[in-house]
C-alpha cells in the first residue's frame, strides 16, 4: 500500500470530522477520530483542534513540512447513526480487522465508505415523523395523559417533526427553529382543544416539548467540559440554553396569543 | 404508589415505547434500539423506586442518572457504539420538560414567586444531570487509565 499524500490524507480527516460534527459529536470524540485517521493513512505527527463550529488540523511531514487546513461547520443536526457508523469505520480502519472479514482498507475504499454514510437516509422520512409522533405521545402516557391525550399528543408530534424537517430546509438559526416548534405544539393543542372536551393540555404540551429538549447539547456540553475541552463545553452548554429559551418563549408567546384571543 | 407494582411496569413501558421511537427518530439501527429503549426505561424506573424510598427527587434524579450510565458504560463498548450515543437517549425521560413547561405557565399568570421556585427546581434537575454524568464519565476515565497501567 502506497503513502497517500499529505493533501488526499487531510482532506479525508476534515470529511471525517465534517460528518461526525454535523451529526452532533463531543468534540474530544472528533479530535480522537480525526488523529487516528491521520494515523492509520500514515501520519502519525498530527495536531487538531475542534471547536463546534469548525476543525482544526495540522499534518506534519516524515521531511518535517506542515500543511495546515481549517474547516468551517454550519447547520448542525441531531444523528446518531451517522456518528455510530464513522466511528465504526475509523475504529475497522485503527485495527484493520472488521468483524465484517476486511483485511485491509485503502483510502479510495475508505473515501466511498464514507460517501456513502454520508449520503444514505438510515430509515424513511414518514417512519421518521411516525416516531417522533410516538415518543411525544408516550411521554404525554408517562406524565400521566389519558388514551384521548395519547392520539392528540401523536399527532402533534407528527405535525412536528414535518414541521421542523421544512423549517430546517429554510436554514433558520437553531433558537428560531425550537421557538417555532413550540410555538407550533401550543397552537395545534390548543386548536384541539376548542373541538375535543375534557383534555387536559398540560400533558399534551409537555409531550410535545419532550421532542424539542435539548438532551443531546447538555450531554456534550458535560463530556467536553469533563474532557478538558473548555471552549466547546461552555458553547455546547449556551447551545442548551438557547434552545431552552427558544422553546418557553415559543410556547409562552403562544398560549398567551390564545390567552388574548379568549380561550 | 408502591416500588415493585404493575403502574411501575407500565411506567417503565411508557418510557420504553417513547426512547424506542426517539432512537428511531435520531437514526440508530440494528440491535442498539432495543438496547437505548431499555436504558431508558431503566432510567425512568430506577427513578420511580429510588423516589419511594428515599422521598428526595433530586437524589432519585442523582441516583438514576448514575445507574443508568454505568449501563451505558457497560454496554456500549460491546456494541461498538460511542457511549455518549446510549447516555444521550437514556436521560431524555429526566430532562426536565414539565418543570420548564409549568414554569413558563406561571410565569405567564404572573405569579413570580411560584415561577422562580419553579425555575429554581427546574435549574437544580439539569445540574443534578450534569453532575451525575460528569461523575461517571470522570470515574470510567480513571478506571481505564488504572486498567492501562497495571
Amino acid at each position: 500500500m502506497n503513502k497517500l499524500s499529505v493533501k488526499q490524507a487531510t482532506e479525508l480527516a476534515l470529511e471525517v470530522g465534517r460528518i461526525l460534527l454535523q451529526s452532533g459529536s463531543a468534540t474530544n470524540r472528533v479530535e480522537k477520530m480525526i488523529l487516528k485517521v491521520c494515523a492509520g493513512f500514515g501520519y502519525p505527527d498530527t495536531e487538531s483542534y475542534v471547536t463546534p463550529t469548525g476543525i482544526f488540523i495540522s499534518v506534519n511531514d516524515s521531511q518535517g513540512s506542515i500543511s495546515t487546513s481549517i474547516k468551517r461547520i454550519e447547520n448542525r443536526r441531531i444523528d446518531l447513526g451517522k456518528i455510530t457508523q464513522v466511528s465504526r469505520l475509523v475504529t475497522c480502519l485503527e485495527e484493520q480487522d472488521c468483524p465484517d472479514g476486511r483485511s485491509d482498507m485503502d483510502a479510495v475504499k475508505f473515501s466511498s465508505e464514507l460517501e456513502i454514510i454520508d449520503l444514505k437516509e438510515a430509515w424513511p422520512a414518514w417512519l421518521r415523523s411516525l416516531c417522533g409522533g410516538a415518543t411525544s405521545g408516550f411521554f404525554c402516557l408517562l406524565f400521566g395523559g389519558a388514551w384521548s391525550e395519547f392520539g392528540i399528543a401523536v399527532l402533534i408530534g407528527i405535525i412536528v417533526s414535518y414541521g421542523m424537517k421544512f423549517l430546517s430546509k429554510l436554514s433558520f438559526n437553531n433558537f428560531l427553529l425550537n421557538a417555532l416548534a413550540a410555538a407550533l405544539i401550543v397552537f395545534i393543542a390548543k386548536f384541539m382543544d376548542i373541538y375535543i372536551p375534557y383534555i387536559r393540555l398540560d400533558n399534551i404540551i409537555i409531550g410535545g416539548i419532550m421532542l424539542l429538549v435539548p438532551g443531546l447539547s447538555i450531554t456534550n456540553a458535560i463530556r467536553d467540559t469533563m474532557s478538558g475541552d473548555l471552549v466547546s463545553g461552555t458553547a455546547r452548554g449556551m447551545e442548551a440554553v438557547f434552545i431552552t429559551v427558544g422553546i418557553v418563549a415559543g410556547s409562552g408567546t403562544m398560549l398567551k396569543l390564545w390567552a388574548l384571543w379568549g380561550y | 404508589m408502591k416500588p415493585f407494582d404493575m403502574l411501575t411496569l407500565m411506567q417503565f413501558c411508557w418510557a420504553f415505547l417513547a426512547i424506542l421511537g426517539f432512537s428511531i427518530r435520531v437514526n440508530l439501527k440494528g440491535i442498539k434500539i432495543l438496547y437505548t429503549a431499555i436504558s431508558g426505561g431503566l432510567c425512568w424506573a430506577f427513578y420511580l423506586i429510588v423516589l419511594y424510598y428515599s422521598r428526595s427527587m433530586l437524589f432519585s434524579v442523582f441516583i438514576a442518572i448514575i445507574l443508568v450510565c454505568i449501563y451505558a458504560e457497560l454496554v456500549a463498548p460491546r456494541l461498538r457504539t460511542p457511549v455518549s450515543v446510549f447516555v444521550t437517549c437514556a436521560i431524555i425521560p429526566l430532562v426536565p420538560g414539565r418543570g420548564l413547561f409549568v414554569s413558563m405557565q406561571y410565569y405567564i399568570a404572573g405569579n413570580n414567586v411560584q415561577a422562580s421556585k419553579s425555575i429554581l427546581e427546574t435549574l437544580l434537575i439539569a445540574g443534578t444531570i450534569a453532575i451525575a454524568i460528569a461523575v461517571v464519565s470522570s470515574v470510567t476515565n480513571l478506571f481505564h487509565k488504572m486498567l492501562n497501567r497495571f
